[in-house]
């Protein structure tokens, strides 16, 4: 016996006036700005916090997508995440998933203009702080716990650019699965 | 072109943001004149300033600009020569004078606003109506003042030409850019001015699509 949740449904009642998620989020920015000193500390706060919210989300969202079936091979992990987990948080498909042409262990996702962002001004005096580091924490913690360990960093680049960079051991074993 | 200025005051009467049109028609009337010179000049506030003898488009109040095409600087002109001097000789006529409305410095910019916010204090206690928040508008021959008070506290401060239809779905565009790019802002304290380059832009957004529209409606 099974209960069937109407997956469309319940994912999509569950909205988030933009306001209020803007606020919550400029209060998240200004908690860490008061407990840092410099600005790449301030990044990495951000990053953390993204983490956070990242693992929890995993899991939920793996069960509502996918069934019960784990990614395990890099490339339809990666399109999963730009494209149905990308939906799930922000409402839209990222704009462009890249890998780097001299390395294959980076691959890239770029976005004209991050949900987060949406609202904030970065003033001369933060220099290149990207608020966007928030939603790298939340990559970062979804690939890691399922299981491609990885580093994601945001860059100011076409946008804001989420550049990852995965273990040797990732892509090794993926090179395994393939050549099966 | 319509919109001619907008100033944003907070709830204490200090001005957080202003902003002006480019071409907010300050023209300037430049004139040959001959010795003596009939316009009476006076220093004010450090510049000079005509203080009797009206014409030709050359109001009171109105300040010298330049002399031979050298720009002034305050009393002076900018080769260090004091303009009241070189007024009062006869060798230097005749000479080409130019007058107009001086741009505002930012102190005064700042008294202007504090002003305002006494006025609109006052205009609410003076009515004949009770309950009354405050003024509206305030309107002459040349301009139109448009202010649109927040529950806050917050004044939007519009200046336009008198024939600017629609300048309350202005004002509340302006209070929704506040909204958005000012107080989601996290580096933006409150009271404070408004730096922010998002604010900026969506300001000048409003104002565009005032201008592109035109007199009749937004």
């Amino acid at each position: 016996m099974s209960i069937k949740i109407d997956h469309e449904q319940l994912l999509f009642h569950f909205q988030v006036n933009i306001a209020t998620f803007a606020l919550l989020f400029s209060e998240i920015v200004q908690y860490c700005q008061n407990r840092v000193h410099t600005v790449p500390e301030l990044q990495n706060k951000l990053s953390e916090l993204g983490q956070s919210v990242g693992s929890h989300m995993l899991d939920v969202i793996f069960l509502r997508e996918k069934g019960y079936k784990r990614e395990v091979k890099l490339l339809n992990m990666l399109i999963f995440i730009k494209s149905s987990f990308w939906k799930i948080v922000f409402g839209k498909e990222a704009d462009k998933l890249e890998q780097a042409n001299d390395d294959d262990r980076t691959y890239y996702i770029i976005e004209k203009e991050p949900l987060v962002n949406k609202f904030i001004s970065v003033p001369k005096d933060k220099g290149s702080l990207n608020c966007a580091a928030f939603t790298a924490g939340i990559l970062e913690a979804v690939l890691n716990g399922a299981n491609f360990p990885a580093k994601v960093t945001v860059h100011w680049h076409k946008g804001t650019t989420f550049m990852i960079k995965f273990d040797e051991s990732v892509i090794a074993r993926d090179k395994m699965v393939d050549s099966r | 072109m319509t919109i001619f200025s907008v100033y944003i005051i907070n709830k204490a009467g200090s001005l957080i943001y202003h902003y002006d049109a480019p071409n907010s028609g300050r023209p300037a009337v430049e004139k040959t004149f001959s010795y003596p010179l009939e316009l009476v000049l006076k220093v004010f506030d450090e510049k000079v300033t005509v203080a009797f003898g009206e014409r030709d488009g050359i109001k009171v109040g109105h300040a010298v600009l330049g002399i031979n095409g050298i720009p002034a600087e305050g009393r002076f002109l900018r080769d260090k020569r004091e303009i009241l001097e070189v007024l009062a000789s006869e060798k230097n006529y005749p000479i080409n004078i130019k007058f107009g409305r001086p741009p505002l410095s930012i102190n005064e910019r700042i008294m202007l606003a504090s002003m305002l916010h006494s006025l609109f204090a006052i205009g609410s206690q003076l009515s004949p109506e009770p309950h009354s928040s405050g003024i509206r508008t305030m309107e002459t021959d040349t301009f139109k003042l448009h202010c649109h008070q927040t529950m806050t506290g917050v004044k939007f401060v519009v200046i336009t030409d008198p024939k600017q239809g629609h300048v309350d779905a202005i004002l509340k565009k302006m209070y929704e850019a506040y909204a958005d790019f000012a107080l989601k802002n996290p580096f933006y304290s409150l009271d404070m001015p408004i730096r922010a380059e998002l604010f900026d832009n969506s300001l000048q957004s409003v104002i565009e699509q005032a201008d592109k529209y035109g007199i009749s409606n937004i």
